[in-house]
């Protein structure tokens, strides 16, 4: 590693104006390695939807950084998570994404555990002489050290020392619930998984998900297909994906919240062109006048470090696990209210397939940028990018005006109009990047001096 | 009727549809189609199953019409992508065809199994997706057109992207 302190990878000096974050923290291994230990395998991790596990002996496989877990509701209802392994020999238990059984027996020796992990058979136990000793041992499944949820989102870590979900999330469970209170009757991912692997650092996901400076320049044939559409140029009217050039003049701005979660948000210009405005008023009645203007924008959502929500066109419910330096996966979902009417669940899922699938004609163009990024970063790997200080000027410490209004306290505001496409929503996620890995740093340096 | 002629003509289309679109011959591909023909590749919604209902769920690609397909033809064109610049090179075989119901004068469903090998030339990397096809053929004025494919993807696990030249 360049730098024994992870913090002389981020200057941070927002007296000065200054924000730059060095090249290697996309490509360095040992870095990326200490990512793993200090950030996915330290603090809490998204995993998977309520919805996605709705029925009794339902289950969903994950992963926390490296390790492959099972989410799975027992008969009760009530959702465990535990390591993908046999007590046994330690085979993977589940080779399937999903699926419903009340029992999960192991392909090796038939060792078989119960939805909630628990040991229900070992093979012919009463032949096999063991001693008392084999019985003094604990059989089950191991859960995961921390396991919790919030408004049906799935979270668990493996540092039983992480403070409280609710803690973790903060005001982001404000943020939370502007996607959760969509659905009157509650939410649900969408039928029709998207998932997909680019070439490069899960970092160039977290942070293209809070950058609206790209959408003109990376997305400009997107634009442009749209306006054909608008312009009869194309006879394409199944779909009504709104034109980015209407968001030019409105109202825009950014937070970066505790613990490293940030939201971006504009004005939408053609709110009636969401798939939520068929259900508006319903919303509005249950939620409040407030958090149903706040739906009705635009927002991009980092729930640091792995889950994103983009709500412009649709709403989409992103996380990624990191698998090398330069490689990353997605699990990509439209997510909806489960109540929608079919008119606006059409609306929506067309306008998903048309940006944001890995089939679709934004993403595809996000992901290649993001290669081309991790190749350029080894072309001069000694700087500091310049792409974090857009919106310096016009910072201000704490909540502005419509922050207070949602009932939320950022670290930092940025307030203006789309066209001045802010940078400043990436200084809450590096922030954070900068505590823990400092922290596991510092602990690492004391465990290896006792 | 000899079935074998309608089938042989199918077949040639079949083939000649993977022609063009691997020769990049984006107009003579898109005439293969009628006007209102679907174009549907269902996105797989578990491990074994696949997304039916295009209303409620999510497909990979679902256009009604053609315009869909002119819409994705348009953006090759404008070589403005950052996807689709350099574009790749593709080959497609499409093979094994067969009917299940007989074919009519003027209408029948073929069933293929396909493989489309995609070249990389941004980091000379290459991928092979591969499936099955449900074509609807109809003959339109002597002439047989596409009134709806679909394509399912067996492996859609995907390099960062796919396209309608891909599949």
């Amino acid at each position: 590693m360049r730098f024994a302190d992870p913090a002389e990878y981020v200057i941070d000096d927002p007296e000065g104006g200054v924000f730059r974050v060095h090249r290697d923290v996309y490509t360095d291994r040992d870095l990326f390695e200490a990512e793993l230990r200090n950030i996915f395998e330290g603090t809490w991790v998204y995993l998977c939807h309520d919805s996605q596990v709705r029925q009794p002996f339902d289950f969903y496989r994950a992963r926390i950084g490296r390790r492959s877990v099972i989410v799975s509701r027992d008969e009760h209802g009530e959702v465990h998570g535990f390591f993908n392994t046999c007590r046994h020999r330690g085979a993977t238990l589940c080779q399937t994404e999903s699926g419903n059984t009340k029992y999960h027996v192991c392909n090796y020796h038939g060792w078989a555990y119960d939805a909630a992990g628990k040991n229900i058979n070992i093979k012919d136990k009463d032949k096999g002489c063991y001693r008392e000793a084999f019985d003094e041992q604990d059989h089950n499944l191991i859960p995961l050290p921390r396991f919790d949820s919030y408004r049906g989102f799935v979270f668990a870590s493996l540092n039983p020392d992480v403070p409280s979900l609710d803690d973790h999330l903060g005001d982001g469970k404000v943020l939370i619930d502007l996607v959760a209170d969509q659905g009157v009757d509650g939410m649900e991912v969408v039928p029709g998984r998207s998932d997909y692997t680019y070439n490069a650092n899960w970092k160039l996901q977290m942070d293209n998900g809070m950058d609206p400076y790209h959408l003109t320049s990376t997305h400009s044939t997107f634009m442009k297909v749209v306006q054909r559409r608008a312009g009869g140029e194309s006879a394409n009217d199944q779909v009504e994906s709104p034109d980015f050039r209407d968001r030019f003049a409105m109202k825009a701005g950014m937070y970066t919240l505790r613990n490293g979660h940030s939201m971006i948000w504009n004005d939408h210009p053609k709110p009636e062109q969401q798939p939520l405005w068929g259900m508006i008023d319903r919303v509005r009645e249950n939620a409040g006048e407030v958090k149903a203007k706040w739906m009705l924008r635009s927002r991009n959502i980092t729930i640091f470090p792995n889950l994103q929500f983009n709500d412009s066109s649709s709403l989409v419910l992103r996380s990624f696990i990191p698998l090398a330096p330069d490689k990353t996966e997605m699990k990509v979902y439209s997510f909806a209210p489960v109540d929608e009417p079919d008119e606006c669940r059409r609306r929506r899922v067309r306008q998903h397939e048309d940006f944001f699938n890995s089939s679709g004609m934004a993403t595809p163009d996000d992901t290649i940028v993001y290669a081309d990024c991790q190749e350029g970063y080894l072309s001069y790997p000694g700087d500091y990018l310049q792409s974090f200080e857009r919106g310096m000027a016009t910072l201000i410490e704490g909540p502005d005006e419509e922050a207070l209004e949602l009932g939320i306290d950022p670290v930092t505001s940025l307030s203006g109009n789309f066209l001045g496409q802010g940078e400043t929503a990436y200084h809450g996620p590096y922030r954070e990047w900068v505590r823990l890995m400092r922290a596991g740093h510092n602990r690492e340096k004391s465990m290896a001096a006792e | 009727m000899d079935e074998r002629e309608p089938l042989a003509q199918g077949v040639d289309l079949l083939a000649r549809e993977a022609m063009y679109i691997d020769l990049q011959r984006w107009d003579d591909w898109i005439a293969l189609y009628t006007e209102d023909a679907v174009f549907w590749a269902p996105a797989w919604r578990t491990d074994t199953e696949m997304t039916g209902d295009v209303g409620r769920e999510i497909s990979l690609f679902y256009f009604e019409n053609r315009a869909g397909l002119e819409d994705r033809v348009w953006r090759i064109r404008s070589g403005q992508a950052p996807a689709l610049a350099p574009m790749p090179r593709t080959t497609h075989v499409v093979t094994n065809t067969v009917f299940e119901d007989p074919p009519t004068e003027d209408a029948m469903t073929l069933h293929s199994a396909w493989t489309c090998h995609v070249y990389s030339l941004r980091d000379r990397s290459q991928h092979a997706f591969f499936g099955r096809y449900e074509h609807d053929l109809r003959r339109v004025e002597g002439a047989w057109r596409i009134q709806r494919k679909k394509i399912i993807l067996m492996n859609d696990y995907i390099p960062a992207a796919i396209d309608v030249f891909c599949v």
